[in-house]
């Protein structure tokens, strides 16, 4: 008997040593994550989301459409990023890019980046592609707005560091390419205070 | 037992230390990183010396030429020096009484603050200049923060030390501003169109220069070639030169013999640690090109000097740590040996040398760092005509001889808005 409960318990030592200490579950991408306290997912979803809501309803749009009778085309730049950590400012711009074209109130070209690949690709069909499927030069469609920002952020901390205030300011701006208006403005505010948790050393 | 190879431990990681300081100095960067990797097959670096095998291999690897590892294992470093920071102040007071070489390194203010400094190298190699600022705010934040970081660790170590046997302060930090760093970002920012922050970036680089002159006792006049980063359409290449070596930790023991109250003597032992400036021979540095006339890069950062001076301002929380540290085992073993004495004097007299040995092998000052760190950093900007331009970069003895000297080829086109040549010479 003796021996039995001390198999058990060395076999039951055993499994919970050898049980991987890795766990991966999968969850709702909009659920909120926030593990280090540092820009991340939420943040730019969240920003991504007042931004295209107030730039779809604010009147620069409709202004347009009266005027033109046409969709207002855009090219989003570049939104540069002033903090003091490494942000993606991508996923913001493309999800500004993909509420814009799902719209179908905006149209959207490709950007200056992207724009270099097709130019090659339009280049390589005037002497590869067939005539009936060679796509035609000098055909892009110009851009009557840019939509450009920036991130920047504040850091202040206790001089422990065991708690940290970051306060971060996304600006967006859709400015008029032909007479450098600026006709859409908005500002995204998040404050985060992170509170490190007391170790053991 | 378990103290004396702890001390031993200590002493291996010292000579590797030693061993990749001159590996590295000879310029050998293979040979540095094989001998990393057998440090670590050889545990010489253990999981608590992590911040040092990750700040060696990022330099190791950013003078190799593969900026993205270095990047890698410069963001594991700061992360874990972060990491450490806050362990550190919420350790209890139990931990101040162990010898420092066996708690986890969490890295010299300098070294955390430097290593951003090759980060940024990192992203101008990758033209990825908005990363290369990001790195210069880091750097910029943590050199204005140095005062209040330190003054925290006091702080947190004044609140362990709850009966108050120490008076627990840093020192003075007398500087907060990094030239590396805001001359660095007066160009990127010049060069990205943003010229009211180039501005004001040259302005800091400005302080910081005056500040490091009163520190270095060396005079950094505002010439027009330095006013010229202003002016991005005035210069294509960046030209970063490193010499000499990190400051050198050195040990420095007081053995003290006391008179007790009862009569008994009482033995105590500190081991300091004290830095030391490496003497490098370089005292100018000389680009040649093609079609330039010959220009003397400047001396930008006297990363030794800065590092030296962090190091004083935090010296006196150390020297308590260690005074405190030897009383205690200093009290300990003459309470016991002069308790067994009272039964067994023979015993007694057995105790008495055992503490002495326990001293003697226990307190060791911690000299863990950053070894491969160089001493100086140079930095001149220069327009090149387009084509293919030679460019020698000459180190100079204090005579003029050239000591050492490094050839490159660069590709000057229409499209090069700014390039990046970085050399170093150890000695």
């Amino acid at each position: 008997m003796k021996y039995a409960i001390l198999t058990t318990l060395l076999f039951g030592l055993l499994f919970t040593g050898c049980r991987p200490t890795n766990k991966v579950n999968r969850i709702n991408p909009s659920e909120t994550t926030d593990l280090s306290g540092r820009w991340n997912d939420t943040d730019a979803r969240m920003v991504s989301e007042e931004m295209i809501s107030d730039a779809l309803s604010k009147p620069w749009l409709n202004q347009h459409n009266r005027q033109q009778q046409q969709p207002p085309v855009v090219i989003v730049g570049n939104v540069r990023n002033e903090t003091m950590e490494h942000i993606d400012t991508e996923v913001i711009t493309k999800e500004m890019e993909r509420a814009f074209v799902n719209s179908g109130s905006v149209n959207i070209v490709a950007s200056s980046d992207e724009r270099q690949d097709i130019r090659q690709e339009r280049l390589e069909q005037q002497e590869f592609s067939s005539l009936e499927t060679m796509k035609a030069m000098a055909q892009e469609m110009g851009a009557d707005f840019i939509l450009i920002g920036n991130i920047s952020s504040i850091v202040d901390e206790t001089p422990d560091r065991r708690t940290l205030a970051v306060f971060y300011t996304v600006n967006l701006e859709l400015i008029n390419v032909e007479t450098n208006q600026k006709v859409w403005i908005n500002n995204k505010k998040i404050k985060k205070l992170i509170e490190r948790r007391n170790y053991r050393g | 037992m378990i103290i004396l190879l702890t001390g031993c431990h200590a002493y291996v990681l010292d000579d590797a230390q030693q061993d990749l300081r001159s590996s590295f100095t000879s310029g050998n960067y293979q040979e540095s990183s094989q001998l990393l990797q057998e440090f670590e097959r050889n545990e010489v670096y253990r999981s608590k010396d992590a911040v040092l095998k990750n700040l060696e291999s990022g330099l190791i690897h950013h003078f190799s030429g593969n900026y993205d590892s270095s990047s890698v294992f410069f963001d594991r470093a700061e992360y874990l020096i972060d990491d450490a920071y806050t362990k550190s102040i919420s350790r209890g007071l139990s931990a101040m009484l162990v010898n420092d070489n066996t708690l986890v390194y969490d890295g010299e203010p300098y070294e955390d603050i430097y290593l951003n400094a090759f980060k940024s190298l990192n992203y101008v190699h990758q033209n990825n200049w908005e990363a290369a600022l990001v790195e210069t705010r880091r750097m910029a934040f943590k050199m204005e923060q140095l005062d209040i970081r330190l003054k925290g660790l006091a702080e947190a170590f004044a609140k362990q030390d709850t009966m108050g046997r120490m008076e627990w302060q840093s020192g003075k930090v007398n500087i907060q501003n990094s030239a590396f760093s805001h001359y660095l970002a007066t160009i990127l920012y010049a060069k990205t169109g943003k010229p009211d922050d180039s501005r004001i970036e040259f302005e800091k680089l400005k302080i910081a220069l005056g500040e490091q002159a009163k520190i270095g006792n060396t005079d950094r006049p505002i010439s027009d070639e330095l006013e010229a980063i202003k002016d991005p359409d005035s210069y294509n290449l960046l030209i970063t030169a490193f010499s000499g070596q990190a400051p050198i930790k050195k040990q420095e023991d007081f053995r003290l013999w006391l008179d007790g109250d009862d009569g008994d003597s009482f033995y105590v032992k500190f081991s300091l640690p004290k830095i030391e400036l490496y003497r490098s021979r370089i005292h100018s540095i000389r680009v040649l090109t093609d079609s330039l006339p010959p220009q003397n890069i400047m001396l930008l950062e006297e990363m030794d000097v800065v590092s030296s001076e962090v190091y004083k301002a935090k010296m006196p929380i150390i020297y308590t740590r260690s005074l405190l540290r030897a009383t205690a085992k200093a009290a300990g073993s003459t309470y016991l040996a002069s308790s067994v004495r009272k039964k067994d004097k023979g015993l007694g007299f057995l105790f008495n040398v055992l503490g002495i040995i326990g001293q003697e092998t226990s307190e060791k000052a911690d000299l863990r760092g950053w070894q491969t760190m160089p001493g100086k950093a140079w930095m001149s900007v220069m327009h090149l005509p387009h084509g293919t331009n030679e460019i020698e970069i000459q180190y100079l003895s204090p005579s003029g001889s050239i000591l050492y000297s490094e050839k490159r080829t660069i590709e000057i086109t229409g499209e090069t808005r700014l390039d990046l040549i970085e050399s170093i010479y150890s000695y």
